[in-house]
């Protein structure tokens, strides 16, 4: 089933949406695109690529509780958490086929384990995703160099593309069809059998091919001293990341009253593996940033047979000193076109 | 044009090579090219293989000066360059203590200001990849649109429009030709507007922009100020800040940082540059900065070392509105 909806009238689409449940969209945020619950005034742009900051968060919030707690006298009262609209059926918009594929990489993590992780379970399968084709990629896409087709996404509700004026949606799954039935009332039936267009591919010329086996016996590799240098220690890699998936769990509050929550964290903190009496296994940025690039490109492999990066090219654009994951997979051997 | 930024190359990278290869410094602070032309990123040069790769141009944008207190523990000594903002965090971090300057040959780079590729791209109307550049005295010629020309001025990052003194001071030697002070630029213009607006919707315009902040501190690493061995963030007893991304919590860690780097910010810039949301870090500094001038007199950190910085002397006389 395929039917288009003109650009002048997406603001009904999206306030339709929202009426039924939580509707998350890329939206303008200063000079940032950040993935936000979308309400009147907020500034929509399915042009990005990519988001400043990955749709992740709406499935893995930066920070949710998980329960609260009160005392009274002797008795400890617990409250699971009502995470957070999660009684109403969501809408994630305009996520790009790589970072569709970063939430299937996440599900590895969250879902595809016993005991499922319950919010995430929960979110995700509350939510319909519509994902976004690609047009055009940016300078800093490389998602073809992991297989990724960027007018693709196979694991999506809908599939949307622009062509023109008109942004057509394809129903991919069964909730699609239903999602796309509920708004058909807003959606025109595409005339003719209607394609994203094809755009060029970006790779920046990597093989991966071997690598995560090459890897292996590469710990102490040399390599590692130059790579890292001039990291700052910031998190700004993990938590713009969509497969960055680590997080802390806190109490907020104090004995009496108070919350469980967990929060983003980043292995590039000097805390992340900080243990009681002192002792860090990581105890400088090196085995930090070594940390980083080997869980994305051979714990990951090794453990779920996929890459653990989807070639956004997020961290090409926002690290401040250049460390990213095209310059470090080059350092580390694996590109076949000398630039 | 071209042919001038070959020489300056040249000049730059034979001053330092003296240096580096006849071991009177161990390593060598500067930048080399990133994945694109609109990227310079740091580099850490300790051979004349490493020195090749060395680079000045108009995107080496990230302040060195941050990373002498971690790498004085490996090396004797070490050379860096150093813009303008750059030699003012070098000289705070040594009246601070915290680096040796015995143990620094700083060589300073006159700055012309730093382009924003984001600019470059706007002007354009193109993607960067399709785009190229072609910088004359006063002006940028974007090559691949029709020869579209622009004063450079105009294609600044938003650090450089505001800065004053783009001239390095303290450093052993300067390896370029001084472009003099630019007190004509408005460092305060932002802030004026700031303080303009009724308290309710300055508010209101901070909740809605530190309702973004990732939490992931690049305004801390990157911050030259920033040279607490150990900072508050990761205190646990007490603790200071929660771990929630909550804006309460947001709020605390930005202005605690920007109290802390009271009367020590350079106005490098660093901390708005890195931030991957974009938050407007160096109006919290600036007014900050603009506060002390009118208190106590017009103080820049950094620039004159001689200079007593004002929130560290006392005077019985000092102004004391605020708290009556």
């Amino acid at each position: 089933m395929t039917k288009y909806i003109t650009s002048e009238r997406l603001p009904e689409l999206w306030a339709r949406l929202a009426d039924r449940g939580p509707l998350y969209l890329p939206v303008n945020e200063g000079t940032a695109v950040a993935f936000r619950a979308w309400e009147e005034g907020k500034e929509v742009n399915l042009e990005a690529v990519n988001s400043t900051v990955s749709p992740k968060e709406i499935f893995l919030p930066a920070w949710e509780t998980y329960l609260k707690f009160e005392r009274a006298g002797k008795k400890l009262a617990l409250a699971p958490a009502d995470a957070n609209g999660l009684a109403r059926p969501v809408t994630a918009f305009g996520l790009r086929p790589c970072d569709l594929r970063a939430i299937e990489l996440l599900d590895l993590v969250f879902v595809e384990q016993d005991p499922p992780d319950e919010l995430y379970t929960r979110r995700r399968k509350n939510t319909t995703i519509v994902a976004l084709a690609c047009s055009q990629p940016d300078p800093f896409c490389f998602c073809t160099a992991f297989g990724i087709e960027p007018t693709d996404a196979p694991g999506a509700d809908v599939l949307a593309w622009k062509t023109g004026n008109r942004l057509f949606m394809e129903a991919r799954t069964p909730r699609g069809e239903d999602w796309l039935e509920e708004n058909s009332r807003l959606l025109q039936e595409a005339e003719g059998v209607e394609k994203p267009p094809p755009v060029e591919s970006a790779d920046f010329g990597l093989a991966l091919e071997g690598l995560p086996e090459n890897l292996k016996g590469r710990f102490e590799d040399p390599i590692w001293d130059q790579i890292y240098r001039s990291c700052l220690g910031c998190g700004i890699c993990t938590y713009i990341c969509p497969t960055c998936y680590c997080f802390d769990i806190q109490d907020y509050g104090h004995q009496e009253q108070g919350e469980r929550f967990r929060c983003w964290d980043s292995c590039q903190f000097s805390h992340y593996t900080l243990t009681a009496g002192g002792n860090n296994p990581r105890p400088t940025r090196k085995e930090r940033v070594r940390n980083r690039f080997l869980h994305k490109l051979q714990f990951y492999p090794e453990r779920y047979e996929e890459f653990g990066c989807v070639g956004c090219g997020r961290c090409l654009r926002s690290c401040p000193v250049g460390i990213d994951m095209v310059s470090v997979i080059r350092a580390l051997g694996g590109e076949t076109v000398a630039r | 044009m071209a042919e001038r930024r070959i020489n300056n190359m040249e000049k730059i990278r034979t001053a330092v090579a003296q240096d580096l290869l006849s071991g009177r410094i161990d390593l060598l602070l500067g930048w080399e090219k990133g994945l694109y032309w609109w990227q310079s990123r740091p580099l850490f040069a300790r051979n004349s293989e490493d020195l090749q790769r060395l680079t000045w141009d108009s995107f080496c944008v990230a302040n060195l000066s941050g990373y002498l207190q971690e790498e004085l523990k490996e090396n004797k000594k070490i050379g860096i360059l150093l813009k303008g903002c750059d030699s003012r965090a070098l000289n705070r971090l040594v009246q601070d203590q915290m680096v040796d300057r015995e143990r620094v040959v700083a060589y300073g780079l006159p700055c012309p200001g730093l382009l924003d590729p984001r600019l470059l791209k706007q002007e354009a109307g193109l993607e960067l990849t399709a785009l190229g550049i072609e910088e004359g005295e006063d002006r940028v010629t974007l090559t691949g649109t029709k020869g579209k020309s622009i004063a450079r001025e105009e294609l600044l990052l938003e650090k450089c429009r505001r800065c004053h003194h783009p001239d390095p001071v303290g450093c052993d030697q300067l390896l370029l030709p001084p472009v003099g002070s630019r007190e004509d630029r408005s460092r305060f213009h932002q802030v004026t507007r700031l303080e303009e607006i009724p308290a309710e919707e300055r508010f209101a315009y901070w909740s809605s922009q530190f309702e973004r902040c990732l939490r992931c501190y690049a305004c801390r690493e990157a911050c030259p100020c920033c040279s607490c061995r150990e900072c508050f963030v990761e205190q646990e007893e007490p603790r200071w800040l929660g771990k929630a991304h909550e804006n309460s919590e947001n709020f605390i860690y930005h202005l605690t940082r920007a109290f802390h780097s009271a009367g020590r910010c350079v106005e490098c810039g660093e901390c708005q540059r890195v931030c991957p949301v974009e938050l407007p870090l160096m109006e919290l500094s600036s007014k900050i900065i603009k506060d002390i001038n009118e208190l106590y007199g017009e103080y820049q950190a950094g620039l004159d070392t001689e200079q007593d910085p004002p929130l560290l002397t006392y005077q019985p006389d000092d102004p004391a509105a605020f708290v009556e």
